[in-house]
Formats: C-alpha cells, sequence, structure tokens
C-alpha cells in the first residue's frame, strides 16, 4: 500500500494530516509518531509544568479512522529507490510522497551532572519540550531554569506562578537577546523579578547534583528540578542518511520538496530559504501550503514573518519582524514602565518592532506588519492608542517666545510692528530680539516676512 | 536720595542689568558705578566664534550707547576689582580706588577651566572665553594657514569654535573626554548624528579619549596625545573644556559659594548680605550655576526689579541650546535627559531625501505637554517645537518635527 507517509506527530504533521483529510476525504495517509502518545499541543507545555492543565488537556483531536497512525514507532530509515520507510517495529511502510515533520530536539549545554552514565538525563533534570519531559521533573520544590529565551522566560514565570521559588540563569547578560534589545530587556527582567523569579543574567550553571546546582560565580542554588531551555536543534538524522540536503535543517524549496521531490519537510526540521523558522505559526504555514499541494492544489510557500509574543497575561511583550533591520526610520518610545521600537522603511512600513507593555499597539503593529501596511504616521498616537489631536491654530500663538535670551514674544514682535518697526532690523532694534545667542535670525526675518504678507492682504 | 550701585563685570549679564536700569529707573533712584576688568564694553560672548571666522569685533558689541551715554553710570573700561570690604560697604579696584555701595552687583562671569595636564600653558595653546583670546587665537592662526588645530572640549562652545577655526583655514579636531560630543545637552544618538554632519564639514571628533598631555614638537608645532594613544599634531590647541565661576572676591569677603563653584545666592539673586547680589556665571541660584546667557539675563531682570522696589525672583524653565554649524543644525531644549519624573520620551531617526534627522521629544506621562526635545539636522532650528516648550502640544508631534 502506498500514498502519503508523514512521520511526526509535532503541530507541523498533526496540522499537515488533518487539512489533507479536510482537502481530500480519501487520501491515504499513515502517520509514523515516536512519541507513545497522541498528538498534543506543544505550545501550552509551560501550563502542565505549572499545575494549570493536565497533560490529557493539551491532546489534539484524533485524525478521522482514514488515517492510520503507527504511535510510539520510530522510523529507522528511508529507501529513496523502493521509496520506502523502514520503522523500529519491524515494518516497511511504502509512499508515493513522504513527509518529514521530525521537528527538533532540545540542545543540552555541557554541564556537569546534567547527564547519566547511559546518556541520559539526570534525575530532577529536565528538557522543556515533550510532555515525558513534563512528567519527569518533580511537582514541588524550588526550580532552576536554565535558559533565557522565550521559552526559558514563560518557564520561569509559569512555575513562580505556581507558587514556586524559580531561578533564572542566563548566559548572556540581556533576556532574550536574540530579539531583544537593552532597553526592552531590562524591562522584561524587572517584569520577571517583580513577580519573584530570582534573574541571574551574565552567567552560567556549571554542575548540577540531586538538589542543587553551582553558578559560574561559585555560588550554590537550591533546586528540585533543573528545567532546560538552551534551544532546540532540528532532527535530520533520518534525512542526512538517506541523502537528502541538509544544512541546519532539512533543505526544501517553496514546494516545501526536500532535494528528492517526492519526498517534502515541514516545520521545526525544515531550512527554507537560509533558515529554520523553529516557530509554530512556521509550522502551521508549511503545513497548510504542503497539504494544498499534496490534494492536487496549489501554492507556495515565502517564509512566515517572525513574530513572537510572551505567553501569560504580564509582561505584554510582543517581537515582530527583524528589529535589528536598519530601516529609513526608527522610532523609540520609553517611560518607566513602557517601551516601544519600530523599524520602518522609506514606505513607513514595518521591518521589525520590539514592544513591551503595550498590548494595543502591539496588536495593531502585528496587523500592519503582516499585511505590509504603512503605519499612521502619527506614530505615537499609534503607540499609545490615542486618537492624533489637533487643536492648533492656524498659526502659533502671540505667547510663543521666539527669542529665547530675550524672552521676545510673536505678540510683541507683532506689536512692534504695528508700532512702525517694519523691517526684521527695526524688529531687532525695537525688541532687543536676537542680540543673545542669534538663534532666531531666522525665525524673526522669516516672521517679519509673514507680518509684511499679512499687511499686503 | 539716590543711593549708589556698584556692578563688578561688564559682560552680558551686567550689560542686561543696566540696559534695564537706565531705561526704568525714571525717578533716578540710583547712581551707578561698573568695574569692567575687559578694556572694551560689554559684547555679545556667544558670537565669538563668527569673530574667528573673521567679522570685525564692533559687529559683536551689545548696544551701549545709553548706558555709556548715561550721567549717572560711570564705567570704568579696564579697571579689576580687587577686594570687597563688606563692613565698610566698599569695593578697591586695582587702581587703589575704593567704591562705597549701598547695593553691590557680582557680574564676574567665568573663566576658561583648563585640564592640568603637562604642557597645557606651552605657546600655542589658547583658552576661549574672551574677545581678547580670539584676537590672540586669529592672530595665531594667521601664521599657520592650513595647520592642524585641536580644540579640547566638544561642547557648544568647542564646536563652534572648531568652526571657527575651519573658517579660518585650519583643520580641526575636537577632542571630547565623554563618551559623545554635547553631553550636556544631548543623548548618544543624536550626538551620534552631529558627529556624522560635523564630520562632513572637516570637523574630525575623537569622544571618549581624555587629554592627556600637550608637548612641543617641531618649530612652532605641538603634539597633543590623548588616552588611546592617539597621537594629533596642531598649530594651535584651544581649551573650551567648561568654565569655573569667578567667586574669588566674594569669597574673600567670607560670602558663601556653591560646591562646584560660584557665588551662592538665593532665589533673589541676593548672598547671605542683603546687599549684596549675584548674577550671571558667577552666580549659583539656589546653588546651582548655568553658564548660559538666558538665566543670566532673567537673573539681571530679577535683580533690576528688585534694585526698583518690586520684589522679583529668578525663575528660568529651562535651556533652548541652538548650534550654529554650517549643515548642522541642532536645537536642544528643556529636560533633553527626560529626568522629569514620569517622562514619556519619543525618538525619531530618519533618513529622508538623503538628509539624516534625529529628534528626540520629552512629554509629560499624559504625552501631552511637550517638556523638552532635541533636535539634529534637517531645518532643525526652524521647527516650532522649542517655543512650544510646557505648552500642551496643537498637534500630533510628528508634524511639529523637522
Amino acid at each position: 500500500m502506498s500514498g502519503i507517509v508523514v512521520i511526526g506527530t509535532g503541530p507541523a504533521g498533526h496540522r499537515l494530516v488533518t487539512r489533507l483529510r479536510r482537502h481530500d476525504g480519501t487520501a491515504a495517509v499513515r502517520v509514523i509518531g515516536a512519541e507513545r502518545r497522541p498528538a498534543y499541543n506543544r505550545v501550552l507545555l509551560t501550563d502542565v509544568l505549572a499545575g494549570r492543565l493536565r497533560p490529557g488537556q493539551l491532546e489534539l483531536p484524533a485524525h478521522d479512522g482514514g488515517v492510520r497512525v503507527h504511535q510510539g514507532v520510530t522510523a529507522l530509515g528511508i529507501d529513496r529507490r523502493g521509496r520506502l520507510v523502514h520503522t523500529d517495529d519491524g515494518r516497511v511502510h511504502g509512499y508515493d510522497r513522504l513527509v518529514l515533520a521530525t521537528g527538533a530536539r532540545p540542545v543540552l549545554p555541557v554541564l556537569r551532572g546534567l547527564l547519566r552514565p547511559d546518556g541520559g538525563m539526570a534525575e530532577g533534570a529536565a528538557a522543556v519540550r515533550t510532555l515525558a519531559d513534563a512528567a519527569r521533573l518533580p511537582g514541588e520544590g524550588p526550580a532552576v531554569v536554565l535558559g533565557g529565551g522565550v521559552l526559558g522566560v514563560e518557564t520561569a514565570l509559569a512555575l513562580r506562578r505556581s507558587g514556586r521559588d524559580v531561578v533564572l540563569v542566563h548566559r548572556n547578560r540581556r533576556l532574550m537577546n536574540r530579539q531583544l534589545d537593552d532597553r526592552s530587556a531590562d524591562l522584561l527582567a524587572g517584569q520577571v523579578r517583580s513577580e519573584g523569579v530570582v534573574v541571574e543574567c551574565g552567567r552560567r550553571v556549571r554542575a548540577f547534583a540531586p538538589g542543587r546546582v553551582l553558578l559560574d560565580d561559585g555560588r550554590t542554588v537550591p533546586c528540585a528540578a533543573l528545567l532546560v531551555c538552551a534551544g532546540v536543534r532540528p532532527v535530520t538524522g533520518l534525512a542526512r542518511t538517506a541523502g537528502l540536503a541538509v544544512r541546519r535543517g532539512v533543505v526544501v524549496d517553496g514546494l516545501l520538496r526536500t532535494s528528492d521531490p517526492r519526498i517534502h519537510a515541514i516545520g521545526d526540521c525544515a531550512e527554507y530559504d537560509g533558515t529554520v523558522a523553529g516557530r509554530v505559526t512556521a509550522a502551521w504555514d508549511q503545513a497548510d501550503t504542503l497539504a494544498a499541494l499534496l490534494t492536487g492544489g496549489t501554492g507556495h510557500y515565502r517564509g512566515t514573518p517572525p513574530a513572537t509574543r510572551l505567553r501569560g497575561p504580564r509582561p505584554e511583550l510582543a517581537v515582530i519582524g527583524r528589529p535589528d533591520a536598519s530601516g529609513a526610520e526608527t522610532v523609540l518610545l520609553s517611560d518607566s514602565e513602557r517601551y516601544a521600537r519600530l523599524v520602518l522603511d522609506a514606505g513607513g512600513r514595518l521591518l521589525g518592532g520590539i514592544l513591551f507593555g503595550l498590548p494595543e499597539a502591539a496588536a495593531a503593529a502585528g496587523q500592519h506588519y503582516a499585511h505590509g501596511l504603512p503605519l499612521p504616521p502619527a506614530r505615537l498616537a499609534f503607540l499609545l492608542g490615542t486618537r492624533p489631536v489637533r487643536t492648533a491654530p492656524a498659526r502659533p500663538a502671540d505667547d510663543l517666545v521666539v527669542c529665547h535670551c530675550n524672552i521676545v514674544t510673536r505678540g510683541q514682535l507683532a506689536a512692534a510692528w504695528r508700532s512702525g518697526s517694519t523691517s526684521a532690523a527695526q524688529l531687532v532694534a525695537a525688541t532687543r530680539a536676537t542680540t543673545g545667542c542669534g538663534g532666531c535670525l531666522a525665525e524673526i526675518t522669516e516672521f517679519s516676512r509673514e507680518l509684511a504678507g499679512d499687511g499686503a492682504a | 536720595m539716590i543711593r549708589t550701585l556698584v556692578v563688578v563685570g561688564f559682560g552680558m549679564a551686567a550689560h542686561r542689568l543696566l540696559d534695564r536700569l537706565c531705561a526704568e529707573d525714571s525717578g533716578h533712584s540710583w547712581r551707578v558705578v561698573v568695574l569692567s576688568e575687559e578694556p572694551r564694553p560689554a559684547y555679545n560672548r556667544i558670537a565669538l566664534s563668527s569673530y574667528l571666522a573673521g567679522c570685525e569685533a564692533g559687529a559683536l558689541s551689545l548696544p551701549s550707547g545709553a548706558i555709556l551715554g548715561s550721567p549717572r553710570v560711570d564705567v570704568q573700561l579696564g579697571r579689576a576689582a580687587v577686594r570687597l570690604d563688606r563692613a565698610r560697604r566698599t569695593v578697591t579696584a586695582d587702581d587703589g580706588t575704593a567704591y562705597r555701595y549701598d547695593a553691590l552687583v557680582l557680574a564676574t562671569g567665568a573663566r576658561a577651566s583648563v585640564p592640568p595636564v603637562p604642557g597645557h600653558d606651552l605657546p600655542g595653546c589658547f583658552t576661549y572665553r574672551s574677545l581678547a583670546d580670539a584676537e590672540a587665537i586669529r592672530a595665531a592662526a594667521a601664521f599657520s594657514p592650513g595647520g592642524g588645530a585641536v580644540v579640547v572640549g566638544g561642547g557648544l562652545l568647542g564646536l563652534e569654535a572648531a568652526d571657527g577655526l575651519r573658517r579660518l583655514g585650519l583643520g580641526p579636531h575636537v577632542v571630547e573626554r565623554a563618551p559623545h560630543l554635547m553631553p550636556a545637552q544631548l543623548d548618544a544618538d543624536g550626538a551620534r548624528l552631529v558627529e556624522r554632519l560635523v564630520g562632513a564639514a572637516g570637523l574630525r571628533a575623537y569622544c571618549g579619549r581624555p587629554l592627556l598631555a600637550v608637548e612641543p614638537y617641531r618649530r612652532g608645532l605641538l603634539r597633543v596625545r590623548l588616552a588611546d594613544a592617539t597621537v594629533l599634531d596642531a598649530a594651535l590647541v584651544v581649551f573650551s573644556s567648561g568654565v569655573r565661576p569667578r567667586d574669588e572676591l566674594a569669597a574673600a569677603a567670607g560670602l558663601a559659594t556653591a560646591e562646584r563653584g560660584g557665588c551662592l545666592v538665593d532665589a533673589a539673586c541676593r548672598t547671605e548680605d542683603p546687599r549684596i547680589f549675584a548674577i550671571g556665571d558667577c552666580a549659583a541660584v539656589e546653588g546651582r550655576s548655568y553658564g548660559l546667557v538666558t538665566p543670566g539675563y532673567r537673573m539681571a531682570d530679577a535683580v533690576a526689579g528688585q534694585l526698583l522696589g518690586r520684589p522679583e525672583v529668578f525663575t528660568y524653565s529651562g535651556p533652548v541650546t541652538r548650534l550654529k554649524l554650517p549643515g548642522v543644525d541642532v536645537a536642544g531644549f528643556g529636560d533633553t535627559h527626560a529626568l522629569t519624573p514620569g517622562a514619556l520620551q519619543i525618538s525619531y531617526r530618519k533618513r529622508q531625501a538623503g538628509h539624516h534627522i534625529y529628534a528626540k521629544i520629552v512629554l509629560d506621562k499624559a504625552a501631552e505637554t511637550l517638556l523638552g526635545g532635541i533636535l539634529v539636522g534637517g531645518a532643525a532650528a526652524r521647527s516650532p517645537l522649542p517655543a512650544l516648550l510646557g505648552q500642551k502640544l496643537p498637534s500630533p508631534v510628528e508634524e511639529l518635527l523637522p
């Protein structure tokens, strides 16, 4: 039997299969998944860690009966010539089209005591990637989160909000250093600290032992659970062994084809246009495009605009596009608790942005970004979500100071003009304007022209 | 009854005071003695760079006809005050004459403060404070056309001095110990754009590198060493690295001075001795000295008012600073560093039509009232924003940018 074989039951694989069956109810689909449990929503894993959700509540809807799912089965190899997949239960699955949705695996830092001699992780330590990881961790006692990226920050906050003592250790001096600039990272660290998380930036964990970790400054921190959030690496072994083109991820084109046109790759294992997106929104976009293509439709994947929003009610932090891009215009807004960086092109379209504590603006900016729309010219009003005010009189008020050295107002200049000082030089003599620093000479000249024009009219 | 006012100093602040008194003392209640150390009447010190660049000294003079022509004002040019005797209420001039006062206004100004590095007093080193300084610099520059020059101090005055030197035909370098130019007025982003714009105009800036030493080099040349081992050759070195209030007369008479110098006065510009006032750069109003002409004028106004029986105090909302170099427009006004509690700041860095513009606007918590700002590039000098300081913005701030 052949048809479509999907390896992987993560968000990418699950979305693909769901869409395939929706587009074509007769599509023959088989799914091979290494995890022993049905597909689930990985994004909510931190809620399980925090005890807010039970593992079962993460389960994604089961596929219909027309989909054959092999759970707890690992693919061992691909025979491209024979178009066969060999699995560890001794079976062989023929395919017309094969989809790799093998995802990514956590990066484990080199750290004394983290691994057992057999290569597994020591008791009390786990990555934050799978439900199995979550199940390994003690449900109480002080926790240390290793890695201050998006997942690390979310994990630390979730654990803290469940009442645990949490230390967040990050090697860079800025939290989420790949997304944030100095100011936003400072605000984030402040917010995370204000919730009671101890933040240790610019620090590394040197060793782990049951009950404690050793920091690189020599301090020991109590630790019932060590959560490793140090990034992920695409799972590409199967593709590599099969001779497919692999760089960081399995290389795919706009039709999501690997170097073998019968084999596709989507999600965290796929590399498109030089990047492995590593975000669930990209996985969904890729799954949707591929589902259309495999069921006779058209489509072309062109990348998914990067956008990150920290989960949870606080802090309101959104990162859009490439905030470190260089654009024609950069707008920075800040006060004691809010911050925005917007990078715009010459047409006022957003190239990247960071928004902290500005939820409405973050949502609006995300929309403008996704649709490539220029931002309204009143940037401040846009960021604060206020309506641009316009109370301007047709010209500045009479009490506006023109010469700051001598405190000469427009009203005084106009009065002097009416009393007969009808040239710039005479205005200067009459009011002493410009005789201080002289910086207002151009304004006086301009203003005298304006007054002369009024007289003529 | 006619009382005697003695004014020590005849700079811009004293000029303002005398101008007001002459115009407003209709009851002829004051006779005035002015002791002016400089041999010329008050001139526009802020325009020194245009003198450097070649304009006539006369163009700098402040209109003093009414003061010099008044029968009630005795201006003693080239006469320094050397002693103040509060018990006898006299000021003694350097020719030994003692002048008795009913009221005394100290307007002694400030002197350039020169970093005490080795070689700071070599021939070819100049301060930049008075017309005499500028004359000496101009004369020295005439001997070294096309030579290099080093200006120590990247503040407003230093940049203007450097531009004056450039217009004299020298190739000026600006050395600033702070990490960026104009640290008193600008933030790093604004200063970076200023550095770029003045760079395009021919001024090379070396920031974040303190001066180590000035050394004699080949015949008539100096060599300037910076902390990072940079070496600059210069025909002349101009120090524009800050000023120090001249408070010696007051201090010797037992009057209090501020921690960082300056005659300590209250909000009415009065020292602890009720007959003695201090105004301008030599004054520290409630402990703070300004070193800018506008607050100096405000102090003069306050004292003129009091001498004429009006209870006036010094008020000052914040500086408006303008840098006047060709191709470089800079305006800084109000709370440029957003120090007001709750202040919100928004900055714009733009490239438009080949021009670079930087603007930082400081608003109150409600984002309605303008507290300050920095404008660099474009037509910064013509933005209406500085004039709106302290007011509610009448239209979206973006429409008011240069």
